[in-house]
């Protein structure tokens, strides 16, 4: 007999209270990561967008790419026949429109590659996020150390790097406005282990993304907090179980008595708790994805499938040992206690 | 026949530093289909016999034998597989399962015994025995709205459904008015006798022992010869 799903039904209020919490807790934590994580897009989708492989610095640099000066030889070493490799670099700067109106941006120029945007002399490529702000493909863009003209050559997507859109300019222009010869950066993909070259340092992408001062920061203290909410829920959990256990010790007890087995009150009790977190998580999970489609458009939120459902099963886990620590109680109850405690 | 032996059977409760001896060596035996009443004062040891008996709980010293196997000796799993097949309860108040309706805290009890039967003679069965509580028009209702009465002939149709070889009793009609009492006392009479069951029953109700085949009397932890 099914006395798990018996219960639910008939206690129903009990159970949709339980519900509501996890729903709640859940959909938080959902919320809170896709902040998160949205705002990690917003500070470095540039390169948390670029597949897995290697970043290289010049060994001097200090781990700041800012720093890192690579010279022709070393670039040619570290790029040499690697398939989809790029040197790139990355600054910091502003234009003005027409208006005279000044955008704050950061200028990306990179050999050719399809992971970059190649851009010609006088042309750039912004992200999407300056149409927002009123700009058009063929306006002209001035920036007051460099001697021409950009024209807005075409926008794209999802391409930010602390926290302000990227500019692709053609390496020419780059090197007059910031008067280098040099690129900051090598990047090889591939999963493969890096390749060791005397004078250069590498680093992963993950690796790269903790190098950036702003970046670790904000993530440590957001990542923080999406782990306190799991912990904090698991504990919630925990005592919600706890309590419900304590008011069927008498049921317990009596189940017992009769003769019901202790892994059988166990099973009773997991398969409620699973029960009601999925319900409750498949609620979540498709709210705060419903969330993620009507999220207004300036607000760093992103929020994937994966994500979720990875949150989800930490969520079932951590439900899962709350509700069978509070379940010790179970295989403690003596039968005979609940007999002598009166009406049940 | 002699289906139950209480053999020397001694309970010592320790509160704190004091140990107190409940029972000082219980010798009792019981018959196949008949009633055995205990009474005796308050305090006197009568449910802890009865609950060792019903093995919810263990002898400090001393043999219980069920059908010549002694429970003393075996593992929880062991007593529960007998509590679960071989025994019924039925207590002061009914313990019913709140969340079941009276036919499923029936079909509940089947299913703890391991019956054999079908689920449709399952049914069959329940109708039966809920007839001969005479609870048959409260079949689907859930324990909250059933009176005290009701509920007590629940709980001892609970106790019999699956066909128990004991039944152990303590103060079954404790929380019911004399009529009710005599009702109850009368159902489980005849319900022991038709399905030869044998029982150990606690009561203070000096009434109840008309029902009884045998009386025994403690007094502070021993039975008085009578
Ligand atoms: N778990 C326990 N721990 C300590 N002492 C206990 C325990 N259970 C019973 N006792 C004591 O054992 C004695 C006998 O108790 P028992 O419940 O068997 O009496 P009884 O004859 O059933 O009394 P009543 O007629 O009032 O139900 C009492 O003094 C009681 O306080
Ligand atoms: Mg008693």
């Amino acid at each position: 007999m099914n006395l798990a799903w018996k219960e639910i039904k008939k206690n129903k209020t009990k159970f949709i209270i339980l519900g509501s919490i996890i729903f709640l807790v859940s959909f938080l934590t959902f919320i809170i990561s896709g902040l998160s994580n949205g705002l990690s897009q917003d500070n470095a989708a540039l390169i948390k967008d670029l597949p897995e492989g290697q970043f290289y610095m010049n060994a001097d640099a200090d781990a700041t790419y800012n720093l890192s000066r690579i010279d022709a030889s070393m670039q040619d070493k570290a790029m040499n026949g690697q398939k989809d490799a790029a040197a790139l670099s990355i600054q910091m700067g502003f234009v003005n429109d027409a208006d005279d109106k000044q955008h704050s941006i950061a200028f990306v120029t990179s050999t050719d590659s399809k992971l970059f945007e190649s851009v010609e002399k006088g042309e750039i490529v912004l992200d999407r996020s300056l149409e927002d702000k009123g700009l058009k493909v063929g306006d002209t863009l001035t920036n007051n150390q460099f001697s021409g003209e950009f024209t807005v050559k075409a926008f794209v997507d999802q391409k930010k790097y602390s926290h302000a859109p990227v500019a692709y300019i053609n390496m020419e222009n780059y090197k007059e406005i910031y008067r280098v010869n040099e690129m900051q950066l090598v990047f090889v993909p591939g999963k493969e282990k890096a390749l060791e070259i005397e004078g250069l340092q590498s680093f992963s992408n993950k690796d790269f993304l903790n190098t950036i001062p702003s970046y670790s920061a904000e993530q440590m203290s957001l990542n923080m907090i999406v782990w306190f909410l799991v912990v904090i829920s698991g504990m919630l959990f925990a005592i919600f179980f706890y309590m419900m256990n304590v008011q069927k010790i008498g049921l317990y007890g009596i189940l017992k008595a009769i003769g019901v087995k202790t892994s059988s009150l166990f099973g009773m009790m997991w398969s409620q708790m699973i029960v009601i977190t999925l319900i409750a998580l498949t609620f979540s999970v498709a709210l705060s994805q419903g969330f993620t489609m009507i999220a207004p458009a300036g607000m760093p939120f992103s929020l994937t499938l994966q994500t979720t459902v990875q949150l989800s099963i930490v969520f079932i886990i951590i439900g899962f040992i709350g509700a069978t620590l509070s379940g010790i109680q179970i295989k403690k109850v003596e039968p005979l206690q609940a007999i002598q405690q009166g009406e049940v | 026949m002699t289906v139950f032996t209480i053999d020397e059977v001694k309970k010592t409760f320790t509160n704190g530093e004091i140990d107190e001896q409940v029972l000082k060596g219980i010798n009792l035996s019981l018959q196949e289909g008949e009633i055995t009443a205990l009474v005796g004062a308050s305090g006197s040891g009568k449910s802890t016999i009865l609950t060792i008996a019903a093995g919810l709980q263990r002898a400090s010293d001393g043999r219980v034998l069920f059908e010549g196997k002694n429970m003393t000796d075996m593992n929880q799993e062991q007593i529960r597989k007998i509590r679960a097949s071989e025994f019924g309860f039925v207590f002061q108040s009914a313990h019913l399962v709140p969340f079941l309706t009276v036919e499923e805290q029936l079909m509940l009890m089947l299913d703890v015994s391991e019956t054999t039967m079908k689920k449709k003679e399952q049914k069959a069965e329940v109708a039966k025995i809920l007839k001969l509580v005479e609870m048959n028009h409260r079949s689907k209702a859930y324990p909250a709205s059933l009176s005290g009465g009701e509920k007590q002939r629940v709980a001892i149709a609970r106790a019999i459904i699956h066909k128990p070889k004991m039944l152990f009793a303590d103060e079954p009609t404790a929380s019911l008015d004399s009529k009710r009492s005599k009702d109850v006392m009368l159902l489980i009479r005849d319900l022991t006798k038709t399905l030869n069951i044998t029982t150990l029953m606690v009561t203070h109700d000096e009434e109840m022992l008309s029902y009884a085949d045998h009386v025994i009397t403690m007094k502070d932890g021993l039975i008085l010869q009578s």
